[in-house]
């Protein structure tokens, strides 16, 4: 039994950094824009499919595209805030949560039948040769992949972190999310602070994309799923807190990993669960401030 | 140095400013007063960028600047502190004066500016490592003029600074303008209280429901019977 809750607790510490890495993404344009993107989970099937293409056509190895996915997505992000959002960025906070809201819904209906024309409904997973292999430790399979999927989402956590605590850049970011207005007197340019934070939000998005296909499976309409988990997860860790989000993707991730020991196919509730109990009991989330 | 000529401003279908005319010369202190409502941060926010004006220009230097973006603005000099402070409350003290120094001419000079910062205000120096929105009113005050400052304005322009501060704040905060305006900055006050704004300031506007109304020095509007009557409540009539 032990062993069995250890490597469940492994698997889940597995998923849980891909819903930590995808978590971050929405949680910073949220946080930041004040715009809720409900397309986020559209934007990891277009990574997850740009690395498969680059695997499959290119023979690149997935963990080689990964900068470049981060990149094109970037662009592909940016492109999106300058033609549907930088209008709607202008509004005060509650139209231009709502205008975000619509804006992300179309997406999420465009965007899989693209993908269905571009690749087809089939299940498209990426597997390099060495998938399949795996490291026993005590009696617990430590699967390469997955846990190099791990070591790249806590990576790339932590360079937005420093992005953010360090650089000049990031407190800009900072202060725009706290203060667009004063950000503004201040002499940043806030248009162009939204722009690259939205864009950045997309490229973890592309990134956590490629890792699900590594992982798992990409189909056009894997979108939505992942950015429902991203969802209960903002609101497990509350806003705002980028290290936040990552640890409650990881909560998330083994809480439902073990509980599919217990609950079966009933497991999918268990996160739906925590969401309202968080919503009841503390609705600034675990990490978030009041 | 700042021409404001004849400019009309709506807040959505509202107007708010009506023909409104004001300068403001090199080092000078000028004043804005008149009632609650009347336009007064209408017209500070027209000249930083955050509204345009559908008619008439306002010009800094010669330079036309009420189509530029706020950040621009910044970048001439002009600096805002907004009514009601609008520090970054989450940041550290130290956090908020760095990106009042955002634009990169300002960031070049950083170090020698912060000092003459800590010189006006050593409480902030004291204070630096604390998340600003635990400090007190007046020292967010101090922080919110201490970071617009940051960026080297030539023209500072502060929106009722000393709204909701105990009056012993409010005389320490308005020596500390005084001591920026004889470093060279002009300002432009906007102020509630007009006994302490026309004691400070060299010339002052009265802003009566979106127009200029009288103007002139600051002294002779400080005699004036109908300002007193008005404004400062002493008169008899």
């Amino acid at each position: 039994m032990t062993e069995l809750l250890a490597q469940t607790f492994v698997n889940g510490i597995n998923i849980g950094a891909l819903y930590g890495l995808i978590t971050v993404g929405l949680s910073l344009t949220l946080g930041v824009m004040k715009i809720l993107n409900i397309a986020h989970g559209e934007f990891l099937m277009v990574g997850g499919y740009f690395a498969f293409w680059l695997f499959k056509l290119f023979n690149i190895d997935p963990f080689l595209s990964l900068p470049l996915v981060a990149i094109a997505l970037f662009l592909l992000g940016g492109l999106f805030y300058r033609i549907l959002l930088a209008g709607v960025a202008r509004f005060h906070e509650e139209v231009k949560l709502k205008n975000s809201l619509l804006i992300g819904f179309g997406l999420f209906l465009i965007f899989p039948q693209i993908a269905i024309t571009l690749w087809t409904a089939d299940e498209r997973a990426i597997t390099p040769a060495y998938s399949g292999g795996s490291l026993p430790i005590l009696n617990v399979r430590v699967a390469y992949v997955p846990f190099a999927g791990v070591i790249v989402a806590i990576v790339v956590i932590l360079f937005l972190h420093l992005l953010l605590k360090k650089t000049y850049f990031g407190k800009a970011v900072r202060g725009t999310s706290e203060n667009w207005k004063a950000a503004k007197l201040m002499g940043i340019n806030v248009d162009r602070t939204y722009l690259i934070t939205f864009a950045l939000g997309v490229a973890m998005a592309g990134l956590a994309g490629v890792l699900v296909g590594l992982t798992q499976s990409i189909t056009p309409d894997v979108g939505m799923s992942w950015t429902l988990k991203a969802l209960i997860v903002v609101v497990l860790a509350g806003i705002g807190s980028v290290g936040g989000a990552f640890f409650a993707g990881l909560i998330l991730g083994v809480v439902e990993s073990v509980g599919a020991i217990f609950m079966g196919p009933y497991t999918v509730a268990l996160g739906l669960l925590i969401f309202l109990l968080i919503l009841m009991f503390r609705p600034q989330g675990l990490f978030g401030k009041s | 140095m700042l021409d404001v000529d004849h400019i009309d401003v709506y807040h959505g279908d509202l107007q708010a400013l009506w023909k409104v005319s004001l300068q403001i010369g090199n080092g000078e202190r000028v004043s804005l007063i008149g009632a609650n409502g009347a336009g007064k941060t209408t017209i500070v926010e027209s000249i930083s960028g955050l509204l345009t004006p559908v008619d008439g220009s306002i010009r800094f230097h010669g330079v036309r600047i009420d189509r530029m973006p706020t950040h621009k603005i910044v970048e001439l000099g002009i600096c805002l502190v907004p009514e009601g402070k609008g520090i970054f409350p989450g940041m550290s003290v130290f956090e908020n004066l760095e990106l009042g120094a955002f634009i990169p001419e300002s960031r070049k000079i950083k170090g020698k500016t912060l000092e003459f910062v800590y010189d006006l205000f050593p409480i902030l120096q004291s204070r630096k490592n604390q998340i600003s929105g635990t400090l007190s009113g007046g020292e967010q005050q101090m922080l919110a003029i201490g970071r617009a400052l940051m960026s080297k304005p030539k023209l500072l322009m502060l929106d009722e600074p000393s709204l909701g501060l105990a009056p012993l704040i409010v005389k320490n905060i308005f020596r500390v303008i005084q001591q920026i305006s004889e470093s060279g900055v002009s300002i432009l006050l906007v102020e509630q209280n007009v006994r302490i704004a026309l004691g400070i300031t060299q010339r002052a506007y009265i802003i009566e429901n979106g127009r200029v109304g009288m103007h002139g020095n600051s002294q002779s509007l400080f005699n004036d019977e109908q300002v007193k009557s008005a404004y400062l409540g002493t008169s008899r009539g």
